[in-house]
Formats: C-alpha cells, sequence, structure tokens
C-alpha cells in the first residue's frame, strides 16, 4: 500500500520544474589556440543547438538510407518511393503557392518545413530530459535566424527580379507617403515570423505542456499532446513555410 | 476635489511603505493578468472564420478540402496576437528582468504594467484577420481554382494588419528590457 500512495504521489499536483523551460547549457566551448582566435573560447552551448545537431545527423542519415541504390523505378513500399513522394508533394505545393518557374525554392522550403515539422515535435521524444532534448524552435534564436534567412532571400531575390530601380520605386507605391509603412511592414514581417513560431512553441508547447505534467503525471497530458504539440506544431511549420513563400513570391512580381 | 485628492496621497503614501521588490512583484502579476485579455480579439475572429468555413462547406460540398486548408491558415495567423500575448506574460512571470533592478519601486511596477497594458492592443489584430480568413474561405469554396491567389491576397492583408500589434509588442519589450527611464 505504501509503494501505492507513493505512485499517486509522484504522479499528481507536483511543483512544476520551471528550469526545463529554458534550454540548459550542455558543455562549453573548451579553449585552445583556434578558438581563442576566433573569439568563442568558453561559450556556452545550449540544448538547442545540439538538439539541432541531432536532428541533421537524423535526417542526413535518413537521406543517404533512401538515396543508397538509386533505382529509376523504385519499387512500391521502399522508401525511395516514399522519399520521392513526398519531394513531389513539395514541388506541387511550391508551385500552387508560388506559381510556375519558381522551383529553385523547393529546397530551401522544403526543408524548412522537414526540419520545423521534426523539431516542433521534439516535444513528443520520451526521455528527452535524459537526452537533454529542447524543442530547438521554442528558442528565439533558432526561430529569428530562419526568419532572417527569410528576409535575405525575400530581398535578394526582389531585387535580382526586378532590378533596384523597380524594387526602390515599389517602396513608394502607392502613394508616396507611405514609404515609412512600407519599411515597417517590410521589416514587421519576418519579426512576426519569427514571434509567431517561437511563442506557439514555447507558451503553447513547453510550457503549458510542463505545467500540465505537473499537475497530472499520466494520460491526461498525452490527450493535451494532442492538440498542443501535435498539431499546432506541424501547423505552425507550414504557416512559417507558407508565409516564407507568399513572401518571397509577392516581393519578386 | 480636495478628498479625492487625499485619497490618492493616502493609497500612494500606503504604497511607499513596501519594499520595490514588492511592488513590482505584485504589478507584475497584475500586468501578466491584463496582457491575456487581448484573448478576446482572436477568439471572435477565429470564430467568425470557423462560422464562414461552416457555410462554404455546406454550400459547396466537393471543395470542403481547400475551405478546410483556407479556414486553418487564416485562423493560425489570426491566433498571433494571442501569442504575442502569452509571451509577454510568460516573460513578466519565469525570467522578469525588472525583478533586482536599482530603481525606484513606482517606477519599475508601472512598467510592469504598462508592458502588460500595451498588449490588449492585440484585440484588434484578432479580429481583423479573423475577418479576413472568414471571407478567404467564402470565396475559395465558390472558387477553388484560385485558391493561390486568394491566399496570396489574405496572407498579406493579414500580414498588414498585424503591424499594430507587432508595434505593441515593441513597447512591452522596450518596457521590459530597453527601458530609457531605468537608467
Amino acid at each position: 500500500m505504501d509503494f501505492f500512495s507513493r505512485l499517486i504521489d509522484r504522479m499528481f499536483l507536483n511543483t512544476p520544474d520551471t528550469d526545463k523551460f529554458a534550454p540548459e547549457v550542455v558543455f562549453e566551448i573548451p579553449e585552445n589556440a583556434l578558438t581563442e582566435a576566433l573569439h568563442i573560447a568558453n561559450a556556452p552551448v545550449k540544448s538547442t543547438v545540439t538538439t539541432t545537431w541531432v536532428i541533421i545527423a537524423a535526417l542526413a542519415v535518413f537521406s543517404w538510407l533512401a538515396t543508397r541504390n538509386f533505382k529509376e523505378e523504385p519499387e512500391a513500399g521502399s522508401l525511395q518511393n516514399f522519399v520521392g513522394a513526398l519531394i513531389e508533394s513539395i514541388q506541387a505545393l511550391v508551385k500552387s503557392t508560388m506559381g510556375e518557374g519558381m522551383q529553385k525554392f523547393t529546397p530551401y522550403i522544403g526543408t524548412l518545413m522537414i526540419y520545423l515539422t521534426i523539431g516542433n515535435l521534439m516535444g513528443l521524444v520520451p526521455g528527452k530530459d535524459i537526452f537533454r532534448l529542447y524543442t530547438p524552435t521554442a528558442d528565439l534564436n533558432t526561430t529569428f535566424a530562419l526568419a532572417a534567412i527569410t528576409f535575405l532571400c525575400i530581398h535578394y531575390f526582389g531585387i535580382k527580379s526586378k532590378g533596384i530601380g523597380t524594387y526602390l520605386k515599389d517602396y513608394f507605391e502607392p502613394l508616396p507617403f507611405m514609404f515609412p509603412l512600407n519599411l515597417i511592414g517590410n521589416l514587421a514581417d519576418p519579426m512576426s515570423l519569427a514571434f509567431r513560431l517561437f511563442g506557439n512553441m514555447l507558451g503553447g508547447g513547453v510550457v503549458i505542456m510542463g505545467l500540465l505534467y505537473a499537475v497530472v503525471g499520466l494520460g491526461i497530458p498525452g490527450i493535451a499532446d494532442l492538440y498542443f504539440t501535435v498539431f499546432a506544431g506541424v501547423l505552425q511549420a507550414f504557416i512559417f513555410a507558407m508565409l516564407t513563400m507568399t513572401y518571397i513570391s509577392m516581393e519578386m512580381e | 476635489m480636495g478628498e479625492i485628492s487625499n485619497l490618492v496621497m493616502f493609497l500612494l503614501e500606503w504604497l511607499n511603505q513596501f519594499s520595490a521588490e514588492t511592488l513590482v512583484i505584485s504589478a507584475t502579476i497584475i500586468g501578466a493578468g491584463l496582457t491575456m485579455i487581448a484573448g478576446i480579439g482572436p477568439g471572435i475572429g477565429q470564430g467568425f472564420a470557423a462560422g464562414k468555413g461552416a457555410e462554404a462547406v455546406g454550400k459547396n460540398t466537393e471543395n470542403s478540402n481547400n475551405i478546410t486548408l483556407v479556414m486553418l491558415l487564416g485562423a493560425a495567423v489570426a491566433e498571433t496576437s494571442g501569442i504575442f500575448s502569452l509571451v509577454v506574460a510568460l516573460i513578466l512571470l519565469y525570467s522578469n528582468p525588472l525583478i533586482g533592478l536599482q530603481a525606484a519601486g513606482f517606477v519599475l511596477a508601472a512598467s510592469a504594467l504598462g508592458a502588460g497594458l500595451a498588449m490588449i492592443a492585440g484585440i484588434g489584430p484578432g479580429i481583423g484577420q479573423g475577418y479576413a480568413a472568414g471571407k478567404g474561405a467564402e470565396r475559395v469554396g465558390s472558387r477553388p481554382e484560385y485558391q493561390g491567389l486568394i491566399v496570396r491576397v489574405m496572407l498579406l492583408g493579414q500580414a498588414v494588419g498585424q503591424t499594430t500589434g507587432i508595434y505593441a509588442l515593441v513597447v512591452a519589450l522596450i518596457l521590459l528590457f530597453a527601458n530609457p527611464f531605468l537608467g
């Protein structure tokens, strides 16, 4: 009976562990001549970065396995068939959102969707505390970096396809006094991309699930995970990619 | 007028007896609560989007996949104001930069309260973007071949409509992290 009472005690109404809401330092970059020259000696490396490395390694192994024995006609049920179907669906999405002739964006958009989907679903991995895994998109650094890449893509491809004269003139459309509003709007778009993904993953994922697991240890957090982590995670990854495609194609026309 | 000013002075002197840290913590708690009033906006907006989506599916049952996709897309963008408010509330509760600063207690407390009040502006974009989502879902139902164009215009309009919400977020973050009145 004592065992059961201790089990019930541990399952319900604990205080939430607020240290788990922020990424923890996994190791520090060692001090040697190279890192001193680059000024990164003794810099803390957090679990966001190490989780991203784990995702990169997993995706690299998966890609190698899928394209190992490259056949012209893949047989049904093989990994190459599945990956081929995935690539074709991403190409169809890019074509329907950005128009014809924009297939060069498929690698970036596809990488965004796959990386964000896996990253957002890291809250489901069992034993993620032991392996020191943390949802990488629940850190503003990750989402800001991706939004910065999108920002550079928007303006680089906008200038390249429209020419710098038309690009600058478009800031004064439709009326000349709207220049500051257009400027702030262009800056606010990637910022809202970063904050939307960060807020959804940190607030709607890490914090809420952390609090829920402290209150009830069994059953109910699993059902809540279906909405907060799975549905919200996949939807936000999709939204990020769709908005990236929309901003790039609008700037290029 | 004399009685009112006496009452205000009495209240301020009563507040002044507490330490700065108590004042900041109390104001943080109230500010975090006030922040979430912005949840009114996305509630109304996403409800409108859901209603328009249901209506469109009722009229054009063969396009229900397109309609659902556009409705979810627009509703998720309308959610952004609520997410911004949640982020500010979590910053206020779990990693408050104002606690532990050496400054007048009233100024710190007012900064925390002001950051919370600023996020109430999220009501507006929530309602507006939800309206755009509903109208987009409705039109995609009747003309599914124009889905790409409709979604692009909807997302463009929603992004422009988000700007006042961004302004509010910037002001709240300035008050918390780069406050010009706290040295």
